[in-house]
């Protein structure tokens, strides 16, 4: 069906010194526009899966499609060139760049990939005031915009983050845990602002974290076992 | 290329002060090894361009080397003269053009005095054949008159008229002054950047002349000769310290060189002056090569620390380069992210080494020519150091390549979760 | 990890390698690494070395200057390559002197035998030149005898035809040394290093009787010295 946005078919994979595979999935598909939430125990695969996800790995066995793409055929930089052009990251902690501007640290990708610029620059008049924009509506005031990145509270410096990510309207967004280092009150907040831009710029969210009182955010949900190895995705059920 | 290049600028700018002492490390080390070269060409010029057109070198059968520091570089102390007679069969020597007799031994504050004829101004050359000229006045041509070198004049402030002491031995310490019979200055030479610079020249009659109430070294008491009764003695001097020797044909020196070291009366001895610079400089040559070698050797242990430097930051720039691969820099980004830190730093150093070389030629020059009687020119690098900056500085691009491959295959195996 | 090491170690050992051998070639002239000197025939063994002569020893040539082709150096002058016997006159016998002693039968120390050497030494010094080779463009090989330098730079030399002339050996008759002047300074050329010479020859006849006549030659090409290859 080529109009998921992901599509995970019989994927197997396993780090060159383990045994036994990291992670096995079936099947697994994302429409776009779909807001999924990813947990599991430690170890059970999470960040594999990112990684597949993001071109970063490729599985020993199956396939991995982004928007029709199936990126395990992709060459190393074909797939680094999709990963920029099409999925935006955002980590735990530590997502900036220090010595860079926040608008710099935003514009990143945009100096990576002529996609996303061009998709940019149809978000405002030039880079720097789709940026701004972005920066605006994920509740960054303007005096933080040129300060450098380690000036930021943890909380703000998640949200360039998330502008960063957001910057070219990737068609796919992933998000590791991206709250686990903010204060409890702080969490939704920032949940909120996520997934009203991933709405608004019409992406596929998928969001990780070991946290259960978000789950009811998300109307997908799906948990990566530990031992099974095998996927529990609440659209099926 | 361009936002990778202006990454990696303010990356490096964000470390600056390790990358900063790096840099002092590399352009300190360039400072040295350009530095030793240099040093080597100037003295070696120095030395070459204290005589020209002279074909022999006669002195007492001491060292050849040890003659010609002595008798042209005024280095050093003769252990032995050579009599008036042989000097003088030596210019009535049919294949001999012209002969300086030289006499040293007295000193002037500091600066060497040296008992010479007519002749040395006439047929002394250095450098590419260039004769003596007189900025002011003229040879001497009564007992008591001397002509000095250009730096003497300078830095005693003497003009022609003044009158001179001159010292018994070369020391500094005046411990036994010819007080009774001062000199003229009756002239000035013009410089030449050679020994001529920093010697007082009198005539052989006045060296016998200041030494006649002396015997074994110092005044005999009681006895004292007035400057105007000297002319009464025989003023022709009994021994000499060197003859420097002018031929009709250069091709005749061998002969005549053997001719005066099978001379029967005296033990003498004939150097070319050509030939013992050159063994001069084979023995100084080692030293010299020991020197670049260790020069080398520092710079190589400057590029050690640079590339250990920017190895060590990798650790805590995991994150950061993991940041740059979700945002879409290939590896090969960050292997050239790295190597270009390391390349700019050692290219940076390297000018600033060059830069610091000319500014310590510019600041020290002046003193270290007056101390060792070397010039210290500021001029732009060479060809020939230029082609050693380049060599120094690729050897700097493929060390830095170093920490570019390890980031390269750190940024790999991380992927999107380094391990901190 | 080890990868790393070793990868690094290489390329340091590389790199100071890379900066020595940069310094060196400046400080070892003799190699002939030098751009101011061309090297001549390509086809020819390793330039030959100060230390590789011992005293006495003369520079190989071809076996006969007349079996040698002329060899062209520059646009339009032909070099003839000369061997030092060339320049004694052919009715001049170099051994003239010890003519009739029979010198394996004298006692070591015999005065005679002394007096035979200076009265050689005297007939060496007012040797005849060849005053045909005048303004002939030659090319030989000697042993350099620094005159005058500035620096690293020579420029007036004289040429003698075997190692050590000038130091233990008797001195060459004067019609075998040659009094050299390159107009352009040759760098890295010290005394007794093997050069070979090309250039115009000029013949000095002694004007005052004193008897020391002699070649001059302006150098127009000087070259390291390597041995000529051994087939043609």
């Amino acid at each position: 069906m080529s109009d998921a946005a992901i599509e995970i078919t019989d994927v197997s994979f396993s780090w060159p010194k383990h045994l036994s595979p990291t992670l096995e999935m079936q099947y697994f598909r994302a429409k776009p526009q779909d807001q999924v939430f990813v947990s599991g125990p430690s170890g059970s695969g999470k960040s594999t899966f990112l990684g597949l996800l993001a071109g970063i790995v490729v599985p020993q066995s199956g396939s991995v499609a982004i928007l029709g793409t199936a990126i395990q055929t992709l060459s190393v930089s074909e797939r680094d060139r999709f990963r920029v052009d099409h999925i935006g990251i955002i980590f735990q902690q530590f997502n900036l760049i220090p010595y860079l501007s926040i608008l710099e640290n935003v514009l990143l990708p945009c100096r990576f990939s002529f996609y996303r610029r061009e998709r940019a620059l149809s978000q405002g008049a030039s880079l720097q005031a789709a940026a701004e924009s972005l920066l605006n509506s994920l509740d960054l005031s303007p005096s933080l915009w040129s300060r450098p990145a380690t000036q930021l509270s943890i909380g703000q410096q998640q949200r360039v983050a998330a502008a960063r990510a957001l910057i070219g309207r990737p068609e796919i967004i992933i998000a590791d845990e991206p709250t686990s280092a903010l204060d409890a009150d702080r969490q939704q907040g920032f949940l909120d602002l996520m997934q009203r831009e991933c709405e608004q710029a019409r992406s596929t969210l998928i969001f990780v974290s070991h946290d259960q009182r978000l789950a009811a955010r998300f109307s997908r949900r799906i948990a990566l076992g530990e031992r099974e190895c095998a996927v529990i995705d609440s659209e099926q059920s | 290329m361009m936002p990778l290049v202006r990454l990696a600028m303010l990356s490096a700018w964000n470390r600056r002060f390790t990358l900063g002492l790096m840099l002092i490390a590399v352009a300190l080390s360039t400072t040295l090894l350009l530095g030793i070269d240099r040093v080597r060409h100037e003295v070696r010029n120095g030395f070459t361009q204290s005589v020209s057109g002279t074909d022999l070198v006669v002195g007492a059968r001491t060292s050849p080397v040890q003659l010609m520091l002595y008798a042209i570089f005024r280095l050093g102390g003769a252990t032995n003269n050579i009599s008036w007679s042989s000097a003088q069969k030596l210019s009535s020597n049919p294949a001999v053009a012209w002969t300086i007799p030289l006499s040293l031994g007295d000193s002037h504050r500091g600066f060497p005095v040296l008992a010479t004829n007519d002749n040395y101004f006439k047929f002394f050359h250095y450098g590419d054949r260039r004769a003596l000229r007189f900025a002011e006045g003229r040879h001497f041509q009564t007992v008591f008159e001397t002509v000095l070198g250009s730096e003497v004049a300078e830095r005693l402030h003497y003009k022609i008229g003044d009158r001179i002491v001159l010292s018994h031995g070369t020391s500094e310490m005046n411990l036994s002054d010819h007080a009774d019979k001062p000199f003229t200055v009756i002239g000035i030479l013009a410089r030449t950047g050679t020994p001529v610079d920093k010697t007082a020249h009198i005539s052989l009659e006045a060296m016998e002349a200041i030494h006649l109430d002396w015997e074994g070294g110092a005044p005999l008491p009681g006895m004292t000769i007035p400057p105007e009764l000297v002319k009464k003695f025989d003023l022709t001097p009994k021994t000499v310290t060197a003859v420097l020797v002018g031929l009709k044909s250069r091709a005749g020196v061998f002969a005549l060189q053997r001719e005066i070291a099978n001379e029967k009366s005296e033990p003498l001895m004939a150097v070319l002056p050509g030939v013992a610079l050159d063994e001069l400089w084979q023995v100084v040559g080692i030293g010299e090569k020991a020197l670049l070698a260790v020069s080398a050797m520092v710079m190589a242990v400057g590029l050690a620390g640079l590339a250990s430097s920017i190895l060590a930051s990798l650790g805590e720039r995991r994150r950061e380069l993991a940041v740059l691969r979700s945002v879409g820099a290939r590896p090969a980004d960050i292997f050239f992210l790295l190597s270009i830190e390391g390349f700019f730093v050692m290219l940076t150093g390297v000018l600033l080494g060059v830069v610091l070389l000319t500014a310590s030629f510019f600041i020290f020059g002046p003193f270290l020519e007056t101390r060792f009687g070397v010039a210290f020119r500021v001029t732009l690098p060479t060809i020939a150091e230029f082609q050693s900056l380049l060599w120094i500085v690729g050897a700097g691009f493929a060390v830095s390549l170093l920490p570019g491959f390890r980031a390269y295959r750190v940024s790999l195996s991380d992927g999107l979760s380094p391990r901190i | 990890m080890k990868k790393f090491i070793w990868i690094g170690a290489f390329a340091l050992v590389g790199a100071a390698g890379a900066v020595a051998w940069s310094v060196s070639s400046q400080t070892d002239p003799d190699d002939g690494a030098n751009p101011a000197i061309a090297s001549s025939a390509p086809d020819s063994a390793q330039p030959a070395k100060n230390a590789d002569f011992k005293i006495g020893d003369r520079l190989q040539q071809a076996t006969s200057a007349k079996e040698v082709s002329p060899i062209t150096a520059s646009e339009q002058i032909v070099y003839r390559e000369l061997l030092w016997d060339d320049l004694m006159p052919s009715d001049w016998d170099p051994m003239a002197p010890f003519k009739g002693m029979k010198l394996e039968k004298l006692k070591d120390g015999d005065p005679r035998a002394m007096d035979a050497l200076n009265k050689a030494r005297e007939y060496w010094k007012n040797a005849p030149v060849e005053s045909k080779l005048n303004g002939i463009a030659i090319k030989i090989p000697g042993f350099v005898v620094s005159l005058e330098r500035e620096g690293d730079d020579l420029k007036e030399f004289l040429l003698v035809p075997f190692f050590g002339g000038c130091i233990h050996v008797p001195p060459p008759p004067s019609n075998q040394i040659i009094h050299v002047n390159s107009a352009k300074a040759v760098q890295g050329i010290r005394t007794m290093d093997a050069v070979w010479v090309s250039g115009v020859l000029e013949v000095n006849r002694s004007e005052t009787g004193m008897g020391v006549a002699g070649y001059a030659l302006a150098a127009d090409k000087i070259e390291i010295y390597k041995p000529p290859a051994a087939t043609r």
